[in-house]
């Protein structure tokens, strides 16, 4: 066979052409590439209707409004309500991730019984009647007392209802976990005489001096003090921040004034000593508003001077005397305190020196200032009858000793309760119900409170979610998600006008659950007598209606009613002005600046946890988005990174991502080195809201839980929580 | 027992001396192709690239042969079309080399895009916009037309030679090589041009982006030159690597120092074009982007990428080479050369690994520190798999094709056969 | 394309980085909005996708004289010299393109085979790449939203300004038989949940909307933004961008951009 140049070029192009024309490579190259498009992994959500509802978020005290885009039954995405009066269509981060909360692999699908250490499902019908059966045990025993329940809020029908089943059943004992919510109602309360909740009205003042007070960091009501904030700003007014650690809300401030940790009441009161000394305050406030002025003139006397108070606090007297002057200067200035989100505890002194700051400024109860919200008093229903066995148990004292002896202006004190528990012989709290509440996670020296909670023979968890706590109870009967229930939301934190929201299904419950109101009302049913007699109600949505009446259609339209037209109360004190002095606050012992516990020689630093927007720290775990949004110098990988000055790590051999071992009079942890110039030599700072035991792999085991390194520390006088940081060592790993 | 396949009057090595050789470079590849099937199956978690560094040691790979390549089509354009008649001794060589190095380039390509069953979108949704287009298909067609320069070697061994269709087929594809020489050399101008228009487009990464002529930017023509200049210079190296290997002379001084001395006047005038460039960048193109020179080489950690490597590139392995192979005296040295080769080599790789892979390292963002990177073993694994994948083929092509025409000459066997 | 065509917008944002307060609403509304999937450990940012990233920037200074600002970093929408964004124009397979009627740079998924070249070109870091699979914990993948397909591992994603958004909003305004969409009706999902309304979106090309108020962008210019507060990131790049920031801090607005004497390194975050 002779080849020439001919047939060899057609061989080519022949063979070329055949391949091409040939449709198999073709068709499956092309199906192929289709596969790839549509690989069976990876999920296509279906398609359907869209529908918003209307509701609004409970998942921290903000109250904000929230609308639920649905896809057919599925909830899609929370969004913001526009024209809602709390944040009028913005949204937090936490808000925002809410339907991963509620489609969580950590929420708890239906009642369990912990046997033998390991959890078995049970019908609702069931576990109520076995922990039926083991109250009525307890109220036979005649120690109806010993039953205790532990909750976030004590306001809004399902608190009422958890306080009323207690009350029937014959216990004193309803806790509301801590805050400086505890500190500002009782000095409202003993200066103005209002049963009140502070309110601020940030949006209208021109000068915010915030003592150590996260304004963007989840005080308050989140997103409304976000608004509230820029507002002011854009108005003109100035923020100046006092705070041991360059917060955000400091980074975004007008002017920074570092200061020593703890020492912020010594600042106001050294604010207070040169605005008399000056005679800066309004006297008119003072001489036709108030009383007991003399008496506040010698509390911020020659040891509140600027160069004592510069002592104290680290900051230079000329500072000091130009803050008091540029706040009284001010048109309509207002001091706040409590630190971070307002979850990091304060002393009630504290408070109070700042709130006689704002009252020298005349700035209460008036546009731009402190306001005395109302408690809500929409739910009014009748007594209940109360048998002998129930009358005796309320009368006995409450456990945590609050509103007796030592401390008569608490309510309640929470934190006195585990070593309560633990100290005697016998264990004085013998069946627990937690709603909406981690105490176990969010409390104070969290060994302690394991500790004690395991001293409780009958824990019973009514979370939504595998949390800490519901890790140690026996029974978990599951709530609704936030998402998923009918609930009354008495108030928006810190906003200064009376509000109520309306929480509303969005979606059908996922899972077995049942919410903590109808748990309520089914546990008194199934307990009988005068218990059962005092829910008459035949579901807890029925009660919330019966209960919200007229405003109930209004409610499930808008999702909320607010007083727009609220002007604040009179004084209630005797006097009918405002008191700096008077025979309670007489009682108190004089301010001092709370050191952090542990001893200086074997412990050089201090640590001070410190919340951020992009962690939920409390009963409610971050979800997966929240911990995807972390900045890197928070966490990485599992470790959390601590905050230190450059100098101070210096001084410790430390350097940027050095694996360090941090620790405290109550423990240890790995962590890392952040060198940030924006916090004071001397100090270590850790985030609050990581260190999870429980919930989902997407939380759990990341970094560490701030209250497990930090011990409580009780206010002198209140008894309140206070301890915001503790004594702490860094050393290299 | 493979005697009938080896070419006439060459020695080989015991077919069981070559078995074990093989299966020590095979296990090797073997190795890289683990590593490949990883990245396919598991996806390119496996390798240690991340957001900041989408292109890595894989992309400087296959830049860095596809460069080295460049001695199949330079070598081709100097015999077939400048008529440098003398390379047929090392062109065969050369051919070899180039198909290696790009249907390596090809398959790291494969193994680098994260959607490999829809890498031909490259082609059907083609953009012209795209240096990647313009790679993809020059790269393709010249792969092709290496293929085409490849098969009458193949076709030449001795047993297939004898098949009077193959023998006439080799004579007829001798007979129009003229013309695909000629269409390697272009397709090879404009690829690349385009791989060094990659960086060179990258307006918003001023380490790279480089002003240029008409919509090729500098580097495009950089490259070309670079690749015509250092591309000789790897045949070279790896015909003197298979000499030691062999323990042979195989191509004539003669051949080869005209050879060198190409490449060195290519690299000279190659380097003095790049340090023009590089000096207009730095004192015309980055100060308008808000750069200075030493933005781009201090404050990262390590001195990675320190004024040192601009100086390695461009001296050591640049104008150092450049001189000694123009340089008569020292050229016509063998160690000398081999060492100025070498550099050139070396140069060329550091060249492409710079405009790679420090592109990606400075930080763009004012407020943004040096991002690093050390490959993952798998891509480690996956890069050399085609450097065994070379071994085998070039074992497999000396042992059993006239690889080397002077081979016979300059190695006589004494006794026959 | 035709500036005095009513048809042609030129969507874009102006964020106030003296209203934002750093907090990552943007971020998670965003991952809702794009069903932007996470993974168990997202710490390392370089491997994590999120299409807006809020950076934390700082003056390099001390203590006490540090101070902080937060920068939200969506897609700048760069529209380059005549629609030849850094990214677009490099994309080999056409899966990226600057469409002239809005001036937003999309992105096909199901189109990128995952070469990586335009996360090479984008000098923002906007471009991610799926390294993984993105998987959904049993159950969560009720949450997904229909309007965004979900992207497959191996391919780049990137924020489109919500460009679902603006399908449903053409929808819905023709449905009522408008042409032109009123301001606000077309709406980022960033922009919506800002809890302080830092980011406002809308088309720069219409000087009643605020973003164009505010920005006042000099098309003699290429864009460049005439209010003094206002800056775009890396502007001498040329890249063009619709994304515009506002700061009262000068040394923020310097840190948007290259200065050739960089007097401070800003640590790095
Ligand atoms: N990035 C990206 N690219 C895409 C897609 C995507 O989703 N993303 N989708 C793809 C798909 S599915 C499609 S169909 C294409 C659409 O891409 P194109 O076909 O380019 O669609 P249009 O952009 O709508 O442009 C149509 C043009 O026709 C003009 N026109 C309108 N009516 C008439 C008429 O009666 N006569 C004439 N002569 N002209 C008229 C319009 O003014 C307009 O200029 O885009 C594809 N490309
Ligand atoms: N407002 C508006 N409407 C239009 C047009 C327009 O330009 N504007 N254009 C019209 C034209 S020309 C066309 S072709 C149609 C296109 O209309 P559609 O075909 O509806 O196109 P898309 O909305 O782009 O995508 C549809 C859905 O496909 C899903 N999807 C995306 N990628 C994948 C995948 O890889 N696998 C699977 N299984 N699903 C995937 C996404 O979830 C998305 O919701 O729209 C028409 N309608
Ligand atoms: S601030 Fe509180 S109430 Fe508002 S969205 Fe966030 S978690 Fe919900
Ligand atoms: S949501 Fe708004 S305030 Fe929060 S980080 Fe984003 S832009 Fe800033
Ligand atoms: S920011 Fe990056 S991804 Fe966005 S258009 Fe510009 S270059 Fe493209
Ligand atoms: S990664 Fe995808 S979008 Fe990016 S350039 Fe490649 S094909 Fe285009
Ligand atoms: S515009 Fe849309 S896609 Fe872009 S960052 Fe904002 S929410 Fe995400």
């Amino acid at each position: 066979m002779k080849i020439d140049r001919r047939c060899f070029l057609s061989f080519i192009v022949g063979g070329a052409a055949g391949t091409a024309l040939s449709p198999l490579p073709w068709k499956i190259t092309d199906d192929l590439s289709i596969w790839s498009q549509n690989w069976p992994w990876t999920p296509v959500p279906p398609a359907g209707e869209t529908s918003f509802v209307t509701s609004t978020c409970t998942l921290c005290p903000g109250g904000c409004g929230i609308s639920v885009r649905k896809v057919d039954e599925r909830a899609v995405k929370v969004e913001g309500l526009k024209g809602h009066p709390v944040n009028d269509g913005g949204l937090c981060i936490l808000g925002l991730a809410a339907a991963q909360l509620l489609y969580a692999p950590t929420r708890v699908r239906g009642p369990l019984k912990k046997v033998d250490g390991a959890w078995r499902e049970i019908s609702w019908a069931d576990a109520i009647k076995e922990i039926a059966a083991k109250l009525a045990d307890l109220r036979a025993k005649g120690q109806p007392q010993s039953v205790a329940w532990i909750s976030e809020s004590d306001r809004g029908t399902t608190a009422e209802l958890c306080k009323r089943f207690l009350t029937v059943y014959g216990s004193p004992n309803y806790f509301r976990t801590p805050s400086i919510q505890d500190a500002y109602e009782t000095a409202l309360y003993l200066t103005q005489g209002q049963r009140a909740m502070a309110g601020f009205d940030v949006a209208q003042a021109d000068f915010v001096l915030s003592f150590s007070s996260g304004l963007i960091e989840g005080w308050g009501s989140p997103a409304y003090m976000f608004r509230a904030r820029n507002a002011m700003r854009q108005n003109g007014g100035r923020i100046s921040q006092v705070e041991p650690r360059l917060s955000k809300t400091a980074a975004k401030a007008d002017q920074w004034v570092p200061i020593k940790p703890g020492t912020e009441g010594a600042l106001a009161l050294g604010l207070v000593h040169v605005i008399i000394a000056e005679g800066l305050y309004r006297k008119n406030f003072i001489d036709s508003r108030s009383t007991g002025f003399d008496a506040l003139k010698q509390i911020a006397g020659a040891s509140y001077a600027p160069e004592a108070v510069s002592r104290l606090t680290g900051i230079e007297a000329k500072t000091i005397v130009d803050l008091a002057k540029a706040f009284a200067g001010a048109k309509k200035p207002l001091a706040v305190c409590g630190r971070g989100s307002g979850r990091i505890p304060g002393g009630l002194q504290e408070v109070l020196a700042v709130h006689c700051l704002n009252a020298l400024t005349g700035s209460i109860n008036q546009p731009g200032g402190v306001i005395a919200v109302p408690e809500p008093e929409y739910i009014d229903w009748p007594e209940p009858e109360m048998d002998a066995v129930a009358s005796r148990g309320v009368q006995q004292p409450r456990l945590d000793g609050a509103g007796r002896d030592g401390f008569p202006l608490a309510r309640y004190l929470l934190n006195r309760l585990p070593e309560a528990q633990t100290a005697g012989a016998s264990a004085p709290v013998q069946a627990l119900f937690v709603s909406g509440a981690n105490p176990v996670y969010s409390l104070a020296d969290t060994q302690a409170v394991a500790k004690a909670f395991s001293k409780v023979p009958l824990i019973v968890s009514l979370s939504s979610y595998m949390d800490e706590t519901a890790a140690m109870a026996h029974y978990i009967l599951p709530s609704h998600a936030h998402l998923e229930r009918y609930e009354d939301v008495p108030a928006a934190l810190g906003f200064p006008k009376p509000i109520l929201g309306l929480s509303k299904p969005a979606v059908k419950p996922a899972f077995k659950t049942k919410y903590v109101g109808d748990m309520v009302i089914a546990l008194a049913k199934a307990m009988g007598g005068p218990v059962a007699e005092a829910f008459g109600w035949e579901s807890y949505e029925a009660c919330l209606k019966q209960t919200l009446g007229n405003a109930w259609d209004t409610l499930v339209k808008n999702g909320y009613v607010v007083d727009a037209k609220f002007k604040p109360g009179e004084f209630e004190t005797p006097s009918q002005k405002f008191e700096f002095n008077n025979p309670a606050l007489a009682k108190l012992p004089a301010y001092a600046a709370q050191r952090a516990p542990g001893d200086e020689k074997s412990f050089p630093l201090t640590l001070i946890p410190y919340d951020t927007m992009r962690l939920a720290s409390g009963p409610i775990g971050s979800p997966p988005f929240l911990v995807k949004a972390l900045e890197e110098t928070v966490l990485q990988q599992n470790t959390a990174l601590v905050d230190v000055n450059p100098a101070t790590a210096k001084d410790l051999g430390l350097s940027e991502g050095s694996a360090a071992v941090l620790s405290t009079p109550k423990g240890s942890a790995r962590v890392k080195v952040h060198l940030f110039d924006g916090i004071m030599p001397g100090l270590v700072a850790l985030p609050r809201g990581l260190g999870h035991t429980a919930y989902d792999k997407y939380l759990a085991g990341k970094g560490v839980n701030t209250n497990a390194l930090i011990s409580p520390v009780e206010d002198p006088g209140s008894g309140f929580e206070a301890g915001w940081g503790i004594r702490a060592n860094l050393t290299r790993a | 027992m493979d005697s009938a396949l080896i070419p006439k009057g060459v020695k080989r090595c015991s077919i069981g001396q070559f078995a074990l050789w093989i299966a020590v470079v095979g296990a090797v590849l073997l190795w890289g192709v683990w590593a490949m099937l990883l990245c396919y199956f598991r996806g390119l978690n496996q390798t240690n690239m991340n957001n900041a560094y989408g292109f890595a040691l894989w992309i400087w790979a296959d830049l860095a042969v596809i460069a080295l390549g460049g001695g199949a089509f330079f070598t081709g354009l100097l015999r077939y079309i400048f008529g440098k008649d003398e390379l047929k001794h090392i062109i065969n060589y050369a051919v070899l080399i180039g198909f290696i190095c790009y249907s390596s380039a090809l398959l790291i390509l494969a193994i680098d895009v994260g959607q490999p069953l829809r890498a031909w979108f490259i082609f059907w949704h083609a953009n012209v916009h795209s240096m990647l287009t313009e790679v993809a298909f020059c790269l393709t067609c010249y792969f092709g037309v290496l293929t085409i320069e490849y098969v009458p070697l193949v076709l030449e061994n001795r047993q297939i030679d004898r098949l009077p269709f193959f023998h006439n087929l080799t004579h007829n594809m001798h007979g129009i090589m003229a013309l695909f020489a000629a269409t390697g050399a272009f397709l090879s101008f404009f690829h690349q041009g385009s791989l060094g228009g990659v960086s060179g487009v990258l307006y918003g990464r001023p380490f790279g982006f480089r002003t240029g002529l008409l919509v090729w930017p500098w580097t495009f023509f950089l490259y070309t030159w670079s690749a015509a200049a250092c591309g000789p210079c790897f045949t070279l190296f790896i015909t003197r690597i298979t000499e030691m290997a062999t323990c042979k002379k195989l191509v004539k001084d003669s051949v080869v120092e005209l050879l060198a001395k190409i490449a060195g006047w290519m690299l000279l005038t190659y380097i003095v074009a790049k340090i023009i460039d590089t000096v207009y960048w730095a004192a015309v193109t980055a100060p308008a982007m808000g750069l200075t020179l030493m933005d781009f080489y201090s404050n990262n950690p390590g001195s990675a990428y320190g004024l040192w490597i601009l100086i390695a590139e461009v001296g050591v392995c640049g104008v150092l080479p450049a001189v000694m192979l123009v340089a008569p005296g020292i050229r016509s040295n063998p160690s000398m050369r081999f060492i100025a080769v070498t550099l050139a080599v070396i140069g060329a790789c550091l060249n492409r690994w710079v405009m790679v892979l420090q592109v990606q390292a400075v930080p763009v963002l004012p407020f943004e520190g040096w991002f690093g990177y050390m490959p993952s073993w798998q891509e480690i694994a996956t890069t050399i798999l085609p450097v065994a994948y070379g071994i085998i083929l070039i074992s497999l092509s000396y042992r059993y094709l006239p690889v080397f025409p002077q081979e016979q000459e300059l190695n006589p066997i004494e006794g026959g056969k | 394309m035709d500036q005095q065509n009513g048809n042609t917008k030129k969507y874009g944002m102006v964020i106030d980085l003296d209203k934002c307060t750093g907090c990552g609403a943007c971020m998670v509304a965003c991952m809702a909005e794009n069903n932007v999937p996470f993974r168990e450990d997202d710490t390392d940012k370089l491997l994590s996708v999120s299409w807006m990233r809020v950076y934390r920037l700082g003056n390099g200074k001390p203590f006490p004289q540090v101070e902080e600002c937060y920068l939200p970093r969506p897609c700048q929408q760069c529209e380059g010299h005549a629609g030849h964004s850094p990214c677009v124009s490099v994309c080999p397979a056409t899966a990226t393109d600057y469409d002239m009627r809005t001036g937003i740079v999309s992105q096909i998924p199901t189109r990128c085979f995952g070469c990586r070249y335009c996360m090479a070109a984008c000098p923002y870091h906007v471009r991610q790449f799926n390294w993984w699979d993105p998987i959904w914990p049993d159950g969560m993948e009720r949450m997904l939203n229909p309007n965004v397909s979900v992207r497959m591992r191996g391919v780049v994603e990137k924020c489109g300004f919500c460009f679902h958004r603006y399908q449903l909003a053409t929808d819905k305004a023709y449905l009522d038989g408008r042409r032109e969409l009123e301001e606000g009706e077309y709406q980022t999902a960033c922009a919506q949940a800002c809890p302080a309304g830092a980011i406002l979106f809308g088309d720069l090309n219409n000087p009643t909307h605020a973003v164009h108020k505010i920005a006042q962008p000099d098309s003699t210019h290429g864009g460049r933004p005439r209010n003094p507060k206002a800056f775009r990131l890396l502007e001498r790049l040329g890249t063009n961008p619709k994304v515009y920031y506002l700061s009262s801090k000068e040394w923020v607005r310097k840190a948007g951009d290259n200065q050739v004497q960089r007097t401070e390194q800003t640590p790095k975050a």
